[in-house]
């Protein structure tokens, strides 16, 4: 029902509000799947596995899902393989963040 | 939607006594210098018992345990057993604190009551933090040093009892003896290997290392740990050599702390020298200094050595390791209680918005400058510079407060 890039477009309105940026652009959505009848699938992952505000990451990024017209459920897969590493992120937000 | 639990963020007005009265009591503690006279300080005289209580107690192990009541489920990834039950240790803590202090200045009779107070407060804590502990599955190096550093506070307290009544003429004691292990099961025991642990997580989560290698944390806990233990047990039997080799151990163990520290720092990602960062540096090069003036003071004897080292450690080390999480963790509290429910519906800040840049600024120029200046006092033995020293820290302290109230008061414009 939603490619790829249109469910990444829902997610990138999630920032981290420690960082400043959306989490899509900091490289912490790894794959994001949406079947006919509107069942979203996100595999994700936080920059660490101590984050104390991971409930709450994840609950907007399943709203933002949500708020997607047609959605019915959405799943949210936290996986801590491939380790996000600051290389994970876009090139303006390495820049930004000092890392080149 | 699904609710967000608060075991990861206990309520805020269960946390925010903690800070306020943390802040209060370093502005007391600088005050305090004030009645030092640079000539006359030692290890044991009743006032510098009285200023390092009311600064180890009041402020830092204040703020710790308030920090703790938010980063160990963090940490441990459970929720508190009974998290309410800080609403019991901060009112204890300062009371006991406030007793202890008079206790130490004008009446040994209070001693005991500020002790057993300060006593119930700590076992409160340590007895939630063990329960606590109990709900983890799995252990990790973390949870393991947050355990051996809570048994270590817990026979810290005991023998500081103990020794509060031997000043107050209760029991005989050899206080002296006992005095050696108080303070390295407190400092040592708990409040290093406290911090030790706890940087493992949040200097790479602040700074987004990775790739780092955690053996060194391993190696310096174990050492730090025999090394508590060493000196612990060369109050009893009289040995010299273990308790120097208790010494070394842990000069060792903060030295490979260091370089731990320098490596998670090497692998940031996240390059910004904010207020935390200098917190963090400052902290980390009074540790290095101190450290060496201690060596020195092993090599010449040299007792303005061993206090400077001393000095560097409670103000440097500790200061301002806690009063750097302090800008990171009450905003997060605050901004947690307050603006994530709103994300979504309207525009809310991000974390960094919600520090005072000048008064967070002013705090770390005027105690950096603060510490150094009564360094330089205690080496040279300068009364007048002690004096100027705590003005400066007067000043910063002051700071401090108005930036916590700042944080904790913030709302959108």
């Amino acid at each position: 029902m939603y490619s790829k890039e249109e469910l990444f477009l829902a997610i990138s309105n999630v920032i981290d509000p420690e960082v400043g940026f959306n989490l899509v652009e900091m490289g912490l959505i790894y794959d994001a799947t949406c079947d006919a009848d509107g069942n979203a699938h996100v595999t994700m992952t936080l920059s660490t596995k101590a984050c104390p505000m991971h409930q709450l990451i994840q609950q907007w990024v399943k709203e933002a899902v949500q708020k997607m017209a047609n959605i019915k459920e959405v799943e949210i897969e936290l996986v801590w393989e491939p380790e996000w590493n600051v290389t994970m992120a876009e090139a303006h937000v390495k820049k930004a963040l000092g890392g080149g | 939607m699904f609710s967000v639990s608060q075991d990861f963020a206990p309520p805020f007005k269960l946390i925010s006594p903690f800070f306020i009265l943390g802040s209060l009591f370093y502005l007391f503690a600088t005050i305090f210098l004030f009645f030092f006279s640079a000539e006359n300080i030692s290890l044991l005289d009743p006032k510098v018992l009285a200023f390092v209580h009311l600064f180890l107690l009041g402020f830092v192990m204040m703020t710790i345990f308030g920090a703790m009541a938010q980063l160990v489920p963090v940490v441990l990834e459970v929720g508190h057993f009974w998290v309410e039950l800080f609403y019991a240790i901060w009112p204890l803590l300062g009371i006991g604190t406030a007793l202890m202090v008079v206790g130490f200045l004008n009446s040994a009779a209070l001693l005991p009551y500020g002790g057993v107070i300060v006593l119930i407060a700590m076992m409160i804590f340590v007895m939630e933090i063990f329960l606590t502990i109990k709900k983890v599955a799995k252990f990790n190096l973390v949870i393991t040093s947050i355990l051996i550093s809570n048994i270590f506070l817990f026979f810290g307290i005991i023998f500081g009892l103990v020794m509060a009544l031997g000043y107050a003429g209760t029991i005989e004691v050899d206080v002296n003896a006992l005095l050696r292990s108080h303070v390295f099961l407190v400092i040592g025991g708990y409040i290093i290997i406290t911090l030790m642990g706890l940087s493992i997580v949040l200097l790479p989560m602040f700074g987004l290392s990775h790739g780092f290698s955690k053996k060194p944390l391993e190696i310096a806990m174990s050492m730090m740990s025999i090394a508590v233990v060493l000196v612990v047990t060369s109050s009893f039997i009289d040995f010299t050599i273990l308790e120097y080799l208790g010494y070394t151990l842990a000069i060792l163990s903060l030295l490979i702390y260091f370089y731990l520290v320098q490596t998670i720092y090497r692998t940031r990602a996240r390059k910004e020298i904010d207020i935390y960062a200098m917190s963090l540096m400052f902290s980390y090069f009074s540790m290095l200094v101190s450290l060496i003036f201690g060596i020195s003071y092993l090599a010449i004897g040299y007792e303005p050595l061993l206090l400077s080292a001393g000095w560097l450690i409670f103000f440097g080390f500790f200061g301002f390791a806690v009063t750097g999480h302090v800008y990171k963790i009450v905003p997060f509290l605050v901004w947690f209680e307050r603006f994530a429910p709103l994300v979504g519906k309207q525009k809310v800040p991000m974390l960094a918005d919600m520090l005072p840049p000048k008064s967070s600024s002013a705090q770390f120029l005027f105690c950096a400058i603060g510490v150094i200046v009564v360094c330089v006092a205690i080496l040279l033995q300068n009364d007048t510079l002690i004096k100027a020293g705590a003005s400066f820290l007067v000043f910063g302290a002051v700071a401090l407060i108005r930036s916590v109230m700042y944080m904790i008061n913030y709302k959108l414009n």
